[in-house]
């Protein structure tokens, strides 16, 4: 017995002295130690992890050469060959760190982006449907951020100066024609598309990615939801109609189906208008949206939304008696698109698709009858390619089909466009290492009916700080002129800027703080003698800049329940453009805007209290009495709207809002007589808003199985 | 008697179990699984995910190793002291492992309920921004882990926190969230532990539905 037990002992200490005994430490490239790493024989249990002194040993049994496996998240792997001969090995690595695209620098500058994923974001998507103010309009959400104006009497979304029309619109990275819904002269539009389709998107105010075209100032890219929770349908009743939506989902695709109605009569009877409205605005809108999987990460997407509308309105004539002058619209409008995106191995990935956009606007002034009828097609092709995991190259084609056309139909007289365009653009975007990267591109485009070939370049580079970012943006942009424009004048070229951004950008602890200054170079802008409706002698003479700098400062923390933010933009614009014969000012960039944001939630009320407030320095404007152009200013503008959320049961919300709560009279500008009056001066109008206050109230319920699910992203 | 004689069975089943010869994966693995179970050392998660990474190498067909160096990734995920950009760089490598499992083993409740766990660890590490946008997809996953298997008591007592803090917030009462964890408690209670450990199968959670349970009297 005792020699069986003496030899076991023997055996047990040959074992060990055969063993092999691997140490040593693991740091990074300076030298900094890394814990947690493991360190392993590869093909065996053999391994450990280092200590937080970067130090790590274990034993293994192994003979003749093996190879040291060193893993540690946000590092490069490394493999090293050891020689195993019962002699103590000691190991010292060193490990590079590795592009970690969740957590490395990203380019900021120009870029405001609603991500529930990311991390360099102002927004959440959610905080578009719960912006005070915002009415649910994805755009009037946007026009709470640094580099906007609101313009009371036009409703779209002005950019760093630019006009309304300098700004594209992408559904899933596809153009979209008029998003803005059609209206008359100094009534103000919204966004045509509900918030709720969306989850995410992606709003720049210049600078922006070779990826889109044709647009002066700004690009707003809305990616659609990918896969709906659950079936179920969404009810809302409110004040100005309803509607009804219904969302099936499989295990592979989904489908959700919507109409909607809406009239304000009922509610202009009610609420005195200081417009003199002939026929309330009315409409009716359906859509249907498709999601189909591709593979494990790919979609195939369809969306496809129709509505029609109309209103007729008196607009006074300045220094005239009687109503003014009758303008009746109906507008009718599709927009279809088809689109995918696909991971095809090997680091590739596809994305692209087709979209269609008509809108068809007849409006009667007075007796005259008008039809114009607007189009556009667009079809994308993007490959992607992940040469590593810090460098990229993206590959673009497209081909845009606009057309235009106008009727005077009393004269039978009738005039349109059609113009194709082909682009192709490439983007190279490579980190040096997380704390910087680089993007290059480059857009080219031809238009048959321009007959021009263009080509913009664009850069940018983002360096991570200590605290927060910096980030840099130029690039040039080209847009051809209005279709109205061109249509009287075919060989119109492109409209052209020249961006400069500089951007800070700091995300601590449920803070954001954002600090841009931006430099903004145009040329090449349509000039022309008479007025806008009968434009003489068209050219491009046009020129002009916009500069300034603009802050956001956003606080989830700071008071307990409660999220706000501020924001304040400086915009010193001039440009000669349209009919004016000098730089000036023009009526849509006032110098300096801000706007506070506050939403608290008070749970013991089940309720989301808001509030916003939004002000600019007052609108530019001619006063042809005076000498000179934009010689004048209207007095300031603000706006404080309020709103209220309350879930009285989790399927239920109860949402109610006004705007302008203190009714202040807003002034966006003056319309003067064409003619002087018996005394020579020009009889003038202010142009302001449609009523003192704009009150809402709906009721939206949701039918489901799980009885938690509500509308929250309804509001 | 009929009841006695199924837990002799059982019984039997249990010491065969124990006593065939374990592989040395199975050696390893249960090893390791004791450790990872047992500790809330940072480090020693670490470690543990490092060791199940180190077995998965190996075993490329067993889900198990990838389960469990995900559920310590996202034992790392909730750890307090950790700051956003460390805890979401821990939750992601959990998906990414959990997703790879899922793939050896699709349609296992205890692969779907780790895939909502990371989900809820990813809105505790920011409640105030993904509270909203995220609650609604945790328990929809857990929901569809019961539909799986309704008795799984990690589903079941993952389910019943979200209920309790659903309930909190709309002032409701906490009927919904304490029946189920009371549920999950009785299956804790009711599963032959050694048995599960065996055969590698989770058993980790006991002590959520215990306190759970505790508060709810």
């Amino acid at each position: 017995m005792k020699t069986i037990f003496t030899s076991l002992l023997l055996f047990t200490v040959l074992a060990s002295s055969a063993q092999t005994r691997i140490s040593g430490k693991i740091t990074d490239q300076k030298g900094i130690v890394i814990p947690g790493a493991n360190i392993y024989i590869k093909g065996t249990y053999d391994g450990s992890s280092s200590d937080l002194n970067g130090s790590f040993q274990f034993s293994t049994d192994e003979k003749g050469k093996q190879i040291l496996v060193i893993q540690s998240i946000g590092f490069k792997a490394k493999e090293s060959e050891v020689e195993c001969a019962a002699q103590p090995l000691i190991v010292n690595i060193s490990l590079s760190e590795s592009i970690n695209l969740l957590t490395a620098v990203t380019i900021t500058a120009g870029a405001m982006e609603a991500s529930d994923e990311k991390k360099a974001v102002v927004l959440k998507p959610l905080d578009i449907l719960t912006t005070s103010g915002a009415m649910g309009d994805i755009t009037a959400a946007f026009l709470t951020l640094p580099g906007t104006s609101t313009v009371g009497n036009d409703g779209r979304l002005f950019v760093r100066g630019g006009g309304a029309s300098e700004t594209s619109i992408y559904i899933d990275g596809l153009q979209v024609g008029n998003a803005f819904g059609s209206t008359v002269s100094n009534v103000p539009t919204r966004t045509r598309f509900s918030p709720n389709l969306f989850k995410g998107s992606f709003f720049s105010t210049g600078g922006y990615s070779a990826e889109f075209g044709q647009a002066l100032s700004s690009a707003l890219a809305l990616n659609s939801l990918d896969m709906p929770l659950r079936n179920q349908g969404d009810l809302s009743i409110m004040t100005l109609g309803g509607g009804y939506t219904q969302t099936l989902v499989g295990k592979k695709n989904a489908l959700t189906a919507s109409a909607n109605y809406f009239n304000l009569a009922p509610y202009q009877a009610v609420v005195k208008q200081k417009f003199d409205w002939g026929k309330s605005p009315s409409g009716w809108d359906s859509e249907i949206s498709l999601k189909q999987k591709w593979g494990k990460a790919g979609f195939i997407k369809g969306y496809f939304h129709t509505e029609g509308g109309g209103m007729t309105i008196w607009q006074k004539e300045p220094g005239a008696e009687g109503r003014g002058q009758r303008v009746k619209l109906d507008n009718s409008y599709s927009y279809g698109n088809v689109s995918f995106r696909h991971s095809g191995g090997n680091n590739w990935f596809f994305s692209g698709g087709a979209a269609f956009s008509h809108n068809r606007d007849a409006i009667r002034l007075d007796q005259t009858p008008v039809r114009q009828v607007t189009q556009l097609v667009h079809t994308k092709f993007v490959a992607t390619k992940d040469f590593t995991p810090g460098f990229a190259l993206k590959n673009g084609l497209e081909w845009y089909v606009k057309s235009y056309s106008e009727a005077l139909l009393n004269e039978s007289k009738e005039r349109d466009i059609k113009d194709h365009q082909f682009n192709h653009f490439i983007e190279a975007s490579y980190y040096f290492s997380n704390r910087l990267i680089a993007v290059g591109g480059l857009r080219s485009g031809y238009s048959i009916l321009a007959k021009q070939y263009w080509l913009t370049p664009r850069f940018s580079l983002a360096y991570k700080l200590k605290q927060g970012q910096l980030s840099f943006a130029a690039g040039k942009f080209k847009q051809l002129p209005d279709e109205k424009l061109r249509v009287l004048q075919t060989n119109l070229a492109n409209t052209e800027a020249t961006h400069y951004i500089l951007n800070y950008f700091l995300v601590n602890n449920n803070r954001t703080f954002r600090a841009e200054s931006f430099y903004k170079i145009y040329d090449n802008l349509v000039t022309y003698s008479g007025t806008t409706r009968e434009p003489q002698k068209i050219g491009q003479n046009g020129s002009g800049y916009a500069r300034g700098v603009d802050f956001f400062y956003r606080d989830k923390k700071t008071v307990k329940g409660t999220d706000f933010w501020i924001t304040y933009s400086f915009v010193d614009s001039k440009r000669k453009f349209a009919a004016y014969e000098s730089l000036i000012q023009p009526s849509f960039a006032p110098k300096h805007n801000g706007s506070v944001v506050v939403k608290h939630f008070v749970g013991k009320l089940k309720s989301q209290l808001g509030t916003s407030w939004s002000w600019n320095s007052g609108y530019t404007y001619t006063n042809p009495n005076l000498a000179g152009e934009m010689q004048n200013k209207t007095k300031m503008y603000s706006d404080l709207s309020l709103s209220w959320s309350w879930l009285p049961r989790p399927n239920v919300i109860v949402h109610a809002a006004c705007s302008n709560v203190l009714g202040r009279e807003n002034i966006f500008g003056y319309r003067y007589a064409s003619q002087p009056g018996a005394e020579g001066n020009y009889a003038s109008l202010p142009v302001g808003q449609g009523a003192k206050r704009f009150a809402f109230i709906g009721l939206f319920i949701t039918l489901s199985k799980d009885r938690n699910a509500n509308q929250l992203n309804n509001l | 008697m009929k009841k006695l004689f199924s837990v002799i069975a059982v019984f039997l089943i249990t010491i065969s179990i124990v006593t065939a010869q374990e592989t040395p994966y199975q050696k390893v693995m249960k090893k390791e699984i004791a450790t990872l179970i047992s500790t809330d050392s940072l480090n020693q998660l670490q470690s543990s995910a490092n060791a199940f990474a180190r077995i998965a190498e190996l075993n490329t067909k067993e889900w198990q190793p990838l389960y469990y160096q995900g559920l310590a990734y996202t034992f790392i995920g909730l750890d307090k002291s950790l700051s956003l950009d460390l805890k979401d760089a821990a939750l992601a490598k959990a998906e990414e492992l959990i997703n790879k499992a899922d793939v050896l083993s699709p349609n296992n409740a205890e692969i779907v309920t780790v895939q909502g766990f990371i989900l809820m660890a990813k809105v505790s590490a920011d409640p105030g921004s993904r509270g909203q946008s995220l609650s609604g997809q945790v328990m929809g996953t857990f929901g569809k882990a019961l539909t799986m298997d309704s008795k799984n008591p990690r589903a079941l007592i993952l389910m019943s926190q979200m209920e309790y803090g659903l309930s909190k917030f709309f002032g409701n009462g906490t009927e919904k969230a304490c029946g189920l964890a009371k549920e999950s408690l009785a299956v804790f209670n009711s599963q032959n532990e050694d048995a599960l450990e065996v055969a590698l199968q989770p058993t980790w959670g006991k002590p959520l539905a215990e306190n759970m349970v505790k508060g709810c009297k």
